[in-house]
């Protein structure tokens, strides 16, 4: 499967990759010029958590191997593509129980901040070709995606 | 849950307004910090460039250079300069008000209260005039002529202000300043697209606008108001929240020019004026001090007890005054007045009004300050603060911290006023740092930020360190308005000094921290050090003095800053002036300057480490003095 | 082999995945009283009538065909026989199995008060009939009594106000939600309950109640007297597993079916997972005890230990919380408490450990407290306000990019 790789050292925390995510993810059409950063419905799915010592710690969907939000999802709503070995979201079937929030063991996984009742999940930029919009944006390859 | 905006604020040297902040029930700066605290590793360094538009560029491993070519001590040093260039406008701006005032009143035959200050500029200046309005008005005139020389043009105050072995250092440098307004057009120029690459070149040019902004924007500004304000008198005055007094109809003024404000002030004393206030059901008038020209304020109180209670707070505490909602009306002419405060003054129907439209806010009404039509503008301006009262009280509800801060908090010091403390030389002062009573002197100064450990944490906790090493404080600017509300500028503050400073402090009856109000008064702390190095016959360099702008927030701070290591001190900061992407100002700044100036720059956000860094420092320029 | 699994539950479902992930050529039969496989977690969704029965399933589209599982759907296990490897169904049939899943779940438990057993009126809400049933009384009924106002109780009040019922939720504990949020936690969804109609009697119980002519209850009696009429009743004071088939088959059986840490019962060959076991009420970890059963009895050794069972979302009228370990503090704990117009943060820590969290308003990437707390892992090393840890405190990226723990 391909996987967004991380060297955190290398993370400047320009935030750019969230600022990509916003705009992959926008509901409405248009570029990063006029992308509204003060929408709460433009969420970005990635983070940039800082530590203790206030080193930046990119924090990214691991798409993990045995993903612990599908195991604990009780809708159906996440599932991993066992083609792509990527864990995908149905907001459709989504039963807004957060279980799979709390499931996260790194807690990459976030209710929407608009309504509570969605799930902000990578996904891994499926419908733009599966190039993850935040590994382009990065200035300083922090992220990068390989086969693992 | 509960009514407080939001539980994550940042924390404070001063805790009981911590906690004010925490339970407010509307969003501060305070609040913001924790949204904000992810920051961008390239703004950080100064290594964004978006000069043009290819850009922005940023520095990275594999990148280099910008697309235009430019490397990190390019692109830092000219987001430097411009820093500086703006900050040195601010400043100069100031005094260019400043000197229009004191020619106004000239002209008019207004009151001059400081003759002394006026016949020292008088004779510093070479101005031989008899006539008092007339010697006040050459004084202005000699001061607007210099400012607006252009930049081809030296200045000729600046060799009569300055302490002659810095004078010739600056020729000897080629950083005298040419007219004052055009060395920050000069400036931007320099950093724009595609013109200076040179770093050093540009690291210069900050040093000349640091010149221009000392000598005119600190030092002149200060003493030009002092003739027509008033001159600083030592003596103890509240502090803090307490001076709010909601019988009063408040108005709290925030910016850096005191002399934008006298006529409005003299005004809200007079019998009628204070007749309309009863009307309304107040007492009277109060202005409450904010910013720097509450400090302004509250240096010269003296000659204002009647209409001012004394200084609330520093820049980051202007919400949490407001909040109070004993406040009824905010006057503000410059700068640190907060665009936070705009939501606040809506919520709690605070009349918002600016007096000078460089900083006019959003939800302000402007009345620019008009010396011809003052008394008009005057009047207006009483009567809608009035109808702000009226409106507002009864209906806002009132949050005050009447405990908050210190009752006996020492103000009023100056150049003037502590040498007539002294027995009217410099002598004792002198003996007690030759005995080592007194280790050395560090001027902590400059603002106040929420990011250096919080709101004054690193002020406050350097002030300490620093102190209980026999090292005396003293301050001017936001910083004084964290460190008296900590209580540190209290005679029983003494308490935390160490032994021998300690002793010298009870035996005066004075704080280890002495105030010398708003940021402008940088200048007054730096007439001190030229006036003590005079008289040792040494140059500034020379002497057991530090300063730091341990919580510097704005690029003014940048320009003062510059002024400092154009003086040849050793300057610390807290936070990096986004410069460490470039190695080469890095080296110029922490290390060169030593042998350009005598400066250099100290970048420390640990109290106890700078404490101990500057405590070095000041070992060995003693040891260098043979004390 | 043949594998049987009774039950289509979440435990059931699972185990089948695994089985046919180990075994290409397996029979795979799931026998099981559902004719609808659905999500107990949604059943509120279906009584507001914002899903319908399909709605409700959690499964992939084609699930049987897809993983090749023979089901019979609508039919009872009646009797186990593990010596024979038979059981017998309630159709009459009987099926042999060299490897048998019990998971039937639970039911739930109508209390033993006055006639509550016996009335037509009175429903559990345990699964999709059971919610079918709710859904067709209420054509009829106004006032709705629900006991118990734990997550069951406030789902039925839920989907009922959402039907427009006016609905009353007695609760012995002083407070609602007891077994998941402290007082003040439990006070926010309190209110907005009681804004949406509900009428809560709290500190009370149900004592009386008389089937009337019609056979069903039109008025309960609480223990302080106060007389509360109603034209349906849900009980939701908890869930029993069911294990009344076992009787007389040898399999050892105490608040639920015993199991050993491979799923597996005293009984060769037979296994069980899920609310039957009596393990933990909660989806994760009855996927999880289904998933270890089906591989178990696949013959691949796997122990189940991730048993942490204390943790809890909630999340109504738009009011998220997450609740992981101690919600009760003890004497020696400390509490750190953060609150504010918006957000409601408790912690309780214990020797350097945070033993229980609670986190109201805002649980974005909370992810972390159940591992920090199950895990016991000492952060008092982190210099830190303990509502800012976050994974960047444990970050470490490992072999193909996973995240790993730093220093656990």
């Amino acid at each position: 499967m391909r996987r967004i790789m991380i060297e955190y050292d290398k993370c400047d925390g320009c935030k750019s990759c969230s600022v990509a995510c916003m705009q992959a993810h926008r509901e409405d059409e248009g570029t990063v010029y006029d992308l509204d950063m003060t929408d709460p419905k433009n969420e970005s799915r990635n983070f940039i958590l800082k530590d203790s010592k206030g080193r930046y710690k990119p924090l990214f969907c691991r798409h993990c191997d045995d993903p612990e939000c599908v195991k604990s999802c009780m809708s159906g709503a996440l599932k991993r593509d066992p083609e792509s070995g990527h864990v995908f979201y149905d907001e459709e079937r989504c039963g807004s129980c957060f279980m799979c929030v709390m499931n996260c063991p790194f807690g990459v996984l976030k209710p929407d901040s608009v309504t509570n009742s969605k799930v902000i999940k990578c996904d891994f930029c499926v419908n733009a070709g599966g190039e993850p919009s935040c590994v382009a944006a990065c200035p300083t390859k922090a992220i990068f995606v390989e086969e693992v | 849950m509960n009514q407080c905006y939001g539980c994550n604020t940042c924390k404070s040297a001063d805790k009981p307004l911590e906690d004010y902040i925490a339970k407010l029930p509307m969003e501060t700066s305070h609040h913001r910090v924790e949204g904000q605290s992810t920051k961008c590793g390239f703004g950080l360094q100064g290594v964004c460039c978006r000069l043009c538009a290819n850009g922005p560029c940023r520095i990275t491993p594999k990148a280099p250079r910008g697309i235009c070519g430019a490397n990190a001590d390019t692109i830092v040093t000219r987001n430097l300069l411009r820093a500086v260039a703006s900050g040195s406008g601010c400043y100069i701006h100031v005094v260019e008000n400043t000197a229009l005032n004191v020619k106004n009143v000239a002209k008019t035959k207004g009151e001059i209260k400081g003759l002394e200050t006026l016949d020292r500029l008088a004779s510093i200046l070479g101005i031989e005039e008899a006539d008092v309005h007339k010697k006040a008005e050459a004084v202005a005139d000699a001061v607007l002529k210099d400012l607006y020389l252009p930049e081809y043009e030296k200045m000729q105050l600046t060799e009569k202000m300055s302490y002659k072995p810095r004078y010739d250092k600056w020729k000897e440098l080629g950083i005298l300043p040419g007219g004052a307004k055009s060395e920050v057009f000069h400036g931007v120029v320099k950093c724009s697209t595609n013109l200076n690459s040179d770093p050093v070149n540009m690291l210069l040019d900050c040093l000349k606008l640091g010149i221009s902004t000392g000598i005119y924007g600190l030092v002149l500004t200060n003493l030009l108001n002092d003739v027509v304000l008033g001159e600083p008198e030592i003596r103890f005055a509240p502090v803090g929240l307490r001076v709010i007094d909601p019988d009063y109809i408040n108005i709290m003024i925030t910016g850096h020019q005191h002399s934008m404000f006298t006529f409005l002030q003299n005004r809200l004393t007079d019998e009628d004026v204070i007749e309309k206030a009863r009307k309304a059901g107040a007492k009277g008038f109060k202005l409450v001090g904010c910013t720097c020209v509450g400090q302004d304020l509250q240096l010269r109180g003296a000659h204002y007890t009647e209409i001012f209670d004394g200084h609330a707070g520093n820049n980051y505490t202007s919400e949490a005054i407001l909040a109070t909602g004993g406040i009824d009306a905010v006057i503000s002419e410059f700068n640190c007045t907060l665009p936070g405060i705009e939501p606040i003054c809506d919520e709690l129907q605070i009349k918002q009004i600016c007096i000078d439209n460089v900083a006019k806010k959003a939800n302000a009404e402007l009345k620019e300050f008009d010396f011809e039509n003052r008394p008009a503008v005057t009047e207006e301006m009483i009567d809608e603060v009035i109808e702000s009262y009226s409106a507002r009280r009864g209906s806002v509800p009132m949050n005050l911290m009447e405990d908050h801060g210190y009752e006996n908090t020492l103000t009023g010091v100056s150049e003037v006023s502590l040498k007539k403390f002294l027995g009217g030389n410099w002598k004792p002062l002198i003996d007690l740092i030759v005995s080592g009573d007194i280790k050395g002197v560090a001027g902590v100064v400059g603002c106040s930020n929420l990011t250096a450990g919080g709101h004054d944490v690193l002020t406050v906790d350097l002030v300490k360190e620093l102190i209980s090493r026999d090292i005396i404080v003293l301050t001017a600017g936001c910083s004084s308005g964290g460190i008296e509300n900590c209580g540190l500028m209290t005679p029983e503050a003494s308490k935390y000094a160490g032994p021998k400073l300690r002793a010298v402090c009870e035996s005066l009856g004075i704080p280890p921290v002495l105030n010398f109000g708003p940021c402008l008064a940088i200048g007054r702390l730096e007439i001190v050090a030229t006036e003590l190095a005079e008289e040792l016959g040494v140059d500034l360099p020379q002497l057991p003095l530090v300063l730091s702008a341990a919580q510097w927030l704005e690029e003014q701070a940048l320009a003062d800053g510059c002024y400092g290591l154009a003086l040849g001190l050793p300057l610390h900061l807290g936070l990096p002036p986004f410069v460490t992407g470039s190695p080469v100002a890095v080296q110029v700044l922490t290390e060169d300057m030593k042998n350009l100036t005598g400066g250099q720059v100290i970048i420390n956000g640990d109290a106890k480490e700078s404490a101990d860094i500057l405590e070095q420092i000041v070992m060995e320029k003693r040891q260098g003095l043979n004390i | 082999m043949k594998y049987v699994i009774i039950g289509a539950g979440v435990a059931g479902i699972e185990a089948a995945k695994v089985i046919r992930a180990q075994e290409e050529s397996a029979k795979i039969v799931m026998v099981s009283a559902d004719t609808q496989i659905h999500s107990r977690c949604m059943l509120h969704k279906y009584i507001a009538g914002e899903r319908d029965e399909k709605g409700l399933d959690f499964t992939e589209e084609d699930f049987f065909g897809k993983y090749n599982v023979q089901w019979l759907s609508g039919v009872r296990l009646s009797k186990v026989c593990p010596e024979q490897k038979k059981a017998m169904l309630d159709n009459g049939e009987t099926i042999c199995y060299d490897k048998l899943l019990l998971a039937t779940g639970a039911n739930s438990c109508i209390p033993p008060v006055g006639e509550l057993r016996k009335a037509s009126n009175v429903f559990g809400l345990r699964d999709l009939p059971d919610a079918q049933a709710i859904v067709k009384e209420a054509e009829h009924a106004q006032e709705i009594l629900i006991i118990g106002s734990g997550l069951v109780g406030l789902d039925a009040a839920y989907g009922l106000l959402e039907r427009g019922k006016k609905v009353t939720i007695v609760e012995m504990a002083p407070q609602i939600l007891p077994v998941q949020l402290d007082e003040h936690g439990a006070v926010a969804y309190q209110k907005l309950f009681e804004e949406a109609g509900v009428r809560f009697l709290l500190g009370r119980k149900a004592d009386q109640a008389v089937c009337e002519a019609d056979g069903k209850i039109h008025k309960v009696l609480l223990d302080n007297g106060e007389e509360i009429p109603c034209d349906m009743i849900i009980a939701a004071a908890g869930v029993r597993p069911c294990t009344a088939y076992l009787d007389g088959s040898g399999i050892a059986c105490e608040r639920g079916i015993k199991v050993d840490s491979y799923m597996q019962t005293n009984a060769a060959d037979v296994y069980a997972a899920g609310d039957m076991t009596g393990l933990s009420g909660i989806w994760p970890n009855a996927a999880d005890q289904g998933r270890i059963a089906g591989k178990n009895m696949c013959g691949i050794e796997t122990e189940y230990t991730d048993t942490y069972a204390a943790k809890n979302t909630i999340n109504f009228f738009g009011l998220v919380t997450l609740c992981v370990g101690k919600i009760r503090a003890e004497e020696g704990d400390e509490v750190q408490v953060r609150e504010d117009s918006r957000h409601y943060n408790r912690a309780i820590l214990r020797d350097g450990r945070v033993e229980g969290i609670l986190l109201q308003g805002d649980i974005s990437n909370a992810g972390i407290w159940q591992y920090l707390i199950k895990n016991k892992v000492d952060i008092s090393g982190i210099e830190k306000d303990v509502f800012h840890i976050n994974y960047g405190d444990f970050y470490q990226v490992g072999e193909r990019g996973k995240y790993l723990w730093e220093g656990i």
